[in-house]
């Protein structure tokens, strides 16, 4: 079960580790959602089927307007789907046991305070556990361990609105939390959010879903976000879900490995030999240097090497190039995400490792 | 799991959902599940709901005293005025005049705080957290509402405080009776800040539109109830002539004929939940959309 830090923990949880199998967190089926009519019409939800199993940690990838915050409305019956089902713990959330399902879930909505400003953390703590259906005395002292967790107990009885923002974005995060919901829908939950905050909220976000068992469906334009907390992503394009797997599996199944070369003795003649004999994705100069992009595959590296000192080129950096999931995203839906709103976070996820390489022969290290 | 209501007062969570850490071990020294989290009842949402209304009232007075002052500030305007250019004719009808301004102040407070608030919420991300609670909306409107009435009263009361020593005249405050007749007098009113409330959900910025509505107050509360009968079953209108008889004559709620009584209650509910149904099919409509929250 849950270790001697937990804040909460969850019936899903236990029921896993006993063995039982209960029906699942989430289970969206054939959605679909439309805003307005005539050639004005959006549709925003495309028959949207997925299930997302208990204590799992799901990111929602996609540019703005993919549909991500529609489907996650839906999901909370917020917004009324126009055709699928949805079902939280088993119960449909259209239906009579709508109110009976809400006891489980909670979320953190896109560019929304979600709290009382006027009132301090632990007011608001107290107050949202009491709207989530539970007693705010009888979880106080989990309440306290939840403001340790996100380093907001020296701040429990300030207002709101006298904390920084991200103190604001951390406060969000606990008020969905007080009330022990064992499903969580975070929409956008690190937007507006420094890179500091941004990256504290990953890190706690990440921490208290894993040791508490929570099952948690991230929604976010920011894959470092995505990637930093998620086990499985779900990506979506014009309302449609494109690729759903593992993170480790979509990175995996990217094929993007490439090299960046960079030097000043790359020539028009290099580059046309370069096209011919490999897979040159990008010719990029920077003043007198020139810095190609070629996708290699397995022994291509060495050729590559070799062609370069034939030709006399002193490579002045050589970087590898891992794929991200910008990357993958660009490659199951074919379209630049730049064209679409963008996905942000491409430079943070390249991990690729500088080479730094001497003029000695032009040999990578 | 069991996410059913175990009874109309609690929202049922697993019994013992929550296992005995560390330090939830000290809670639970016998084993038992007092550190487990507990269901919510009614009262402790509805005690929530109060501390939070009055969390912002005394901790924000600012707002509070500033309505008072609005309000003593257009009734020194009324009644100097008044001296002015009617002389006799208003120390004559001081008294009903007063009264009536009273329940004015209150319909205003109720109306637009109830009002008000649902936009609030709409903006601040927070309606949506109320709608999706396994309480449902209603009992929760309902008893942001109450909580909204007893703040009014409690400032109307400093008002009329205020203009009693202002004019120097006296009026039969039996608490019960008046609290009574007002309170139900303005419950219709909390049902008309609910529809005010809804369609400020579906249609968003037009508050500043639904609060010249509080104008048209004055037209309930001086309604001719006895020309016009049928006007009674306006909202404030029956309340109105109820509380000046209350005040200015002085009778008390038992001695108030039953059917007036029933008249008074039927109307407050009607318009409450004629005012519930428009801020529901309101949200719903608003959730069809795809509106609700945004702002």
């Amino acid at each position: 079960m849950t270790g001697p830090e937990s804040v909460f923990t969850t019936p899903s949880e236990s029921s896993n580790s006993a063995g039982v199998t209960g029906p699942p967190a989430l289970a969206i089926e054939g959605v679909s959602k439309r805003f307005g009519s005539g050639d004005d019409a959006v549709l925003a939800v495309d028959d949207v089927s997925l299930t997302v199993e208990r204590g799992s940690i799901v990111g929602l990838l996609g540019p703005n307007g993919a549909g991500k915050t529609t489907l996650i409305k839906c999901a909370l019956g917020i917004v009324l789907p126009d055709a699928g089902s949805v079902r939280v713990f088993g119960t449909d959330v259209s239906g009579s046991g709508r109110r009976a399902a809400y006891a489980d879930v909670d979320a953190m909505l896109e560019g929304a305070r979600n709290d009382y400003w006027r009132l301090t953390v632990r007011e608001n703590l107290r107050y949202f556990a009491t709207i989530s259906g539970v007693d705010p005395n009888s979880v106080a002292d989990r309440h306290d361990r939840l403001l340790e967790r996100l380093d907001l107990a020296d701040k429990a009885d300030m207002a709101v609105r006298d904390l920084s923002r991200g103190m604001k974005g951390k406060v969000s995060l606990a008020s969905v939390l007080a009330g022990g919901a064992e499903l969580v829908f975070l929409d956008e939950p690190t937007l507006g959010l420094d890179v500091e905050g941004s990256r504290t909220l990953r890190r706690e976000l990440r921490r208290l879903a894993v040791e508490e068992g929570l099952t948690v469906i991230v929604s976010s334009h920011d894959m470092t976000t995505i990637e930093a907390v998620c086990d499985r992503v779900v990506m979506m394009a014009s309302g449609r879900i494109v690729a759903d797997d593992t993170v480790t599996a979509l990175l995996s199944a990217a094929d993007r490995d490439a090299v960046r070369v960079t030097s000043a003795d790359i020539d028009e003649r290099l580059l046309s030999t370069l096209a011919q004999r490999f897979d040159l994705r990008a010719v990029e100069t920077d003043g007198p240097r020139t810095i190609v992009e070629v996708g290699v595959v397995g022994d291509q590296l060495y050729e590559l090497m070799d062609t370069l000192r034939e030709a006399a080129v002193t490579i002045e950096d050589v970087h590898t190039v891992q794929p991200d999931l910008e990357d993958v995203f660009m490659s199951v839906t074919g379209v630049e995400t730049d064209a679409i709103g963008g996905i942000d976070g491409r430079t943070a996820g390249h991990e690729s490792m500088p080479t730094p390489v001497g003029d000695a022969g032009g040999q990578p290290s | 799991m069991s996410r059913d209501t175990a009874d109309p007062g609690s929202i049922a969570r697993e019994p013992g959902s929550v296992t005995g850490d560390s330090a939830g071990a000290t809670d639970t020294p016998s084993g038992d599940h007092a550190g487990d989290p507990r269901p919510a009842t009614y009262y402790h949402l509805a005690r929530a709901v109060l501390y939070r209304e009055f969390l912002i009232f005394v901790r924000y007075p600012a707002n509070a005293v500033g309505g008072i002052v609005v309000a003593l500030f257009f009734f020194g305007v009324l009644f100097y005025g008044g001296q002015l250019l009617a002389g006799q004719a208003l120390a004559d009808s001081l008294e009903g005049i007063i009264t009536g301004y009273f329940l004015w102040t209150l319909s205003v407070g109720a109306y637009s705080s109830v009002s008000n608030d649902i936009g609030s919420e709409v903006q601040w991300g927070t309606l949506e957290r109320h709608i999706t609670t396994p309480f449902g909306f209603a009992p929760v409107a309902l008893l942001k509402g109450v909580a909204k009435v007893v703040r009014t009263f409690l400032t109307s009361a400093i008002v009329l405080a205020f203009m009693l020593i202002l004019t120097g005249t006296r009026l039969s405050l039996d608490p019960i009776t008046v609290i009574s007749i007002a309170g139900l007098a303005i419950v219709s009113v909390l049902g008309l800040g609910f529809a005010a409330g809804g369609i400020t959900v579906l249609y968003k910025r037009i508050g500043n539109w639904l609060n010249l509505l509080q104008f048209g107050f004055i037209v309930l509360i001086s309604a001719p109830v006895f020309e016009l009968p049928w006007t009674r079953v306006l909202p404030l209108a029956h309340g109105s002539a109820l509380l000046q008889r209350a005040m200015v004559d002085g009778v008390r709620l038992w001695e108030f004929g039953l059917a007036e009584l029933a008249l008074l209650v039927g109307v407050a509910i009607g318009y409450l939940f004629g005012g519930y149904l428009v801020f529901h099919y309101a949200t719903r409509r608003a959730r069809r959309l795809g509106v609700l929250g945004d702002y």
